[in-house]
């Protein structure tokens, strides 16, 4: 990171600005290193995030959302949040316009433990906003480099209604290809919506496939969670390859501010990455 | 090595001090005392129980700056800090906040990301460790001896002084403070019967009663886990609590920080300020979801943190019995009876 100092963001500047949903809330952002220097040393894998940095207005910690198979700039989803508390960060993002500068701290927290999903079947179970991180596991892994490190892939994800789904580009590509089975719903269509209806939780139970040598991600917003967990240990799935995501609020994002702690993990340098088994041992404080 | 001073003379060795670096002692405020930065040799006062505040400040200050930078300018116009980096002294630091310290190296500077705030400051620092004036009552809130600190004990320490009548008598403990010592030319050698007096005070020490428990870490880590989800317990301890967060700010263990963007007529300054579990937005979302609405959840936050979560993380437990937190609670909430009766719980 710059200076040697963790906590001093490098510079980076907006490169692309996508307008993923209907509701204009939620756009991704392309940004590109400034120092050539800064963007050879952010070497980061699926998963990790990095904090979103506004001098004058804070710190907002985002997951990642472009694949290392990408190089030269790296992206981020983020919501516009404030429709409760201020969101500053993530609104004068929204409010910027392709060129800006910003600051970057990181890549923050662990990935997906590649390694553990290698030859393994994986399942992702997604839901609206948090599809992510995800996005970019599965670019990582279907890259051409990497596509015959893991098995059958399959990828659930859903939200309210189709102006809502996130990168719909690359869904309807990834619906092409035969490398990966995707099953793309709505809870609710519209008049052109032509796909799937229902909820993740149904879709998982539909279609899911055999828990043998098969991981599970499961990553989307607590009431869908709650809803698809159990859908998978019904079919079998153990709590060791049951993995997911989680968020808590973070100033840092190196394991020093004590704010994101569950337990005895903090989120940010102990996950953000969690196993079911691993979330069972720590309190229920999140 | 031994030296000696007069502690009417202490102001001298104090001007010493100051020409070689900054010094951090404690000096009479309205309400007590406290470490801060001596500009008049006069100041330093040793006549003390303890601070209010921990010394923590002396490397973990209120506020740490982290950048100027100026609104709607490139950031490539963005000053660093600059970090003093003088040698410094931190004089008169009583033995249970010296063991703070290694407390908060390990999560400053050993795990993960090191803190370079943290390190250098640390680098740069003897500290002169100070025993408590065993002629003197202990204070009925202090519990150090619980966690394994005496009153005179010079470990961590780089120079460790204890009180011989009317001199103060100084010990180099660590190579730091061997090299330091000879080089304060106001001091006296000590003669045997110093030497004697310094290790039979030492020893003394350790009959110097705090308020104690047996505390095994394995056995009050697990019992915090086990009652984690035991609400009455939890509602019934935190009852009077007012949030207001002095116990975290008064202690030496305590590393909990915000980062904050002060602007003012679109110039700024980001910086690190002291933050604490007891406030309701330390941990409340941009979605607006908040794991820790209820007092009862941050002061168990509180506990367990010190008393679980950093002996599962780090292998010891955040605390050294000063007694600051019980000290100061404006509710007489009594953070060793509440690991009384946990354990019991």
């Amino acid at each position: 990171m710059s200076n040697n100092n963790p906590y001093i963001p490098m510079p980076v500047q907006i490169s692309k600005i996508i307008n993923e949903v209907d509701t204009n809330d939620i756009k991704t952002f392309r940004f590109t290193f400034l120092n050539k220097e800064d963007e050879q040393n952010f070497k980061y894998m699926p998963g990790q995030f990095a904090e979103l940095s506004i001098y004058g207005k804070g710190e907002s910690p985002i997951g990642i959302a472009s694949s290392p198979t990408d190089p030269g700039y790296v992206e981020f989803t983020v919501s516009r949040a404030g429709t409760i508390v201020p969101g500053l960060v993530t609104a004068a993002l929204h409010d910027m316009n392709e060129g800006a500068q910003i600051g970057l701290r990181g890549p923050l927290g662990n990935p997906w433990p590649i390694e553990f999903l290698e030859k393994k079947n994986i399942v992702m179970a997604s839901g609206g906003f948090a599809f992510t991180t995800l996005r970019s596991l599965i670019n990582y892994m279907l890259h051409k480099d990497n596509r015959n490190r893991f098995g059958e892939i399959t990828l659930i994800y859903g939200a309210r209604n189709p102006g809502l789904l996130l990168y719909k580009d690359e869904l309807a590509a990834w619906e092409k290809r035969d490398d990966i089975k995707s099953f793309i719903t709505v809870d609710k269509g519209d008049d052109t919506w032509s796909g799937r209806q229902g909820n993740v939780p149904a879709v998982c139970k539909e279609v899911a496939p055999s828990p043998k040598n098969t991981v599970a991600v499961i990553c989307g917003p607590p009431i869908m969670n709650k809803f698809t967990q159990p859908v998978f240990f019904d079919l079998g799935f153990s709590k060791e390859n049951i993995l997911t995501s989680l968020e808590m609020r973070m100033k840092c994002g190196i394991g020093k501010c004590g704010r994101c702690n569950v337990g005895y993990k903090y989120v940010c340098s102990d996950g953000p990455v969690f196993s079911l088994a691993e979330l069972e041992e720590l309190p229920r404080d999140f | 090595m031994l030296k000696k001073i007069a502690i009417e003379k202490i102001s001298q060795l104090a001007a010493v001090l100051m020409e070689k670096g900054t010094l951090l002692a404690p000096v009479k405020e309205v309400s007590g005392h406290n470490f801060a930065e001596i500009k008049d040799p006069k100041q330093v006062d040793l006549d003390f129980y303890n601070t209010i505040m921990s010394p923590k400040g002396a490397f973990f200050p209120h506020k740490e700056d982290f950048v100027k930078y100026k609104i709607g300018k490139p950031l490539s116009e963005v000053e660093p800090a600059v970090l003093n980096l003088k040698p410094a002294f931190l004089f008169g630091v009583r033995p249970c906040d010296v063991k703070s310290f290694e407390i908060m190296d390990i999560h400053f500077d050993a795990a993960g990301i090191i803190d370079p705030y943290w390190r250098f400051r640390r680098e740069a620092t003897t500290i002169f460790g100070y025993a408590y004036d065993l002629s003197q009552p202990v204070d009925s809130a202090d519990f150090y001896n619980t966690l394994g600190i005496y009153a005179a004990d010079p470990e961590g320490s780089d120079i460790f002084m204890v009180k011989k009548d009317k001199e103060l008598l100084l010990k180099a403990i660590t190579k730091k403070g061997e090299n330091l010592l000879p080089e304060l030319t106001v001091l006296k050698d000590g003669i045997t019967a110093d030497e004697k007096y310094f290790t039979e005070y030492v020893n003394k020490g350790k009959e110097y009663k705090t308020r104690f428990m047996t505390l095994d870490q394995e056995v009050v880590a697990k019992k915090l886990e086990d009652i984690f989800d035991n609400t009455d317990f939890w509602t019934k301890m935190s009852a009077a609590c007012l949030s207001c967060g002095i116990c975290t700010f008064v202690c030496p263990t305590c590393y909990c920080f915000d980062i904050c963007d002060d602007t003012l007529f679109g110039k700024g300054t980001r910086r690190r300020v002291w933050d604490a579990c007891m406030f309701t937005d330390f941990t409340l979302e941009a979605s607006g979801h908040n794991p820790r609405t209820q007092v009862y959840q941050r002061l168990r936050q509180k506990i367990c943190h010190k008393y679980s979560y950093h002996i599962r993380k780090y292998g010891v437990i955040s605390c050294v019995g000063c007694g600051r937190c019980t000290r100061h609670c404006p509710v007489n909430i009594d953070i060793y009876s509440i690991v009384e009766a946990a354990l019991k719980a």
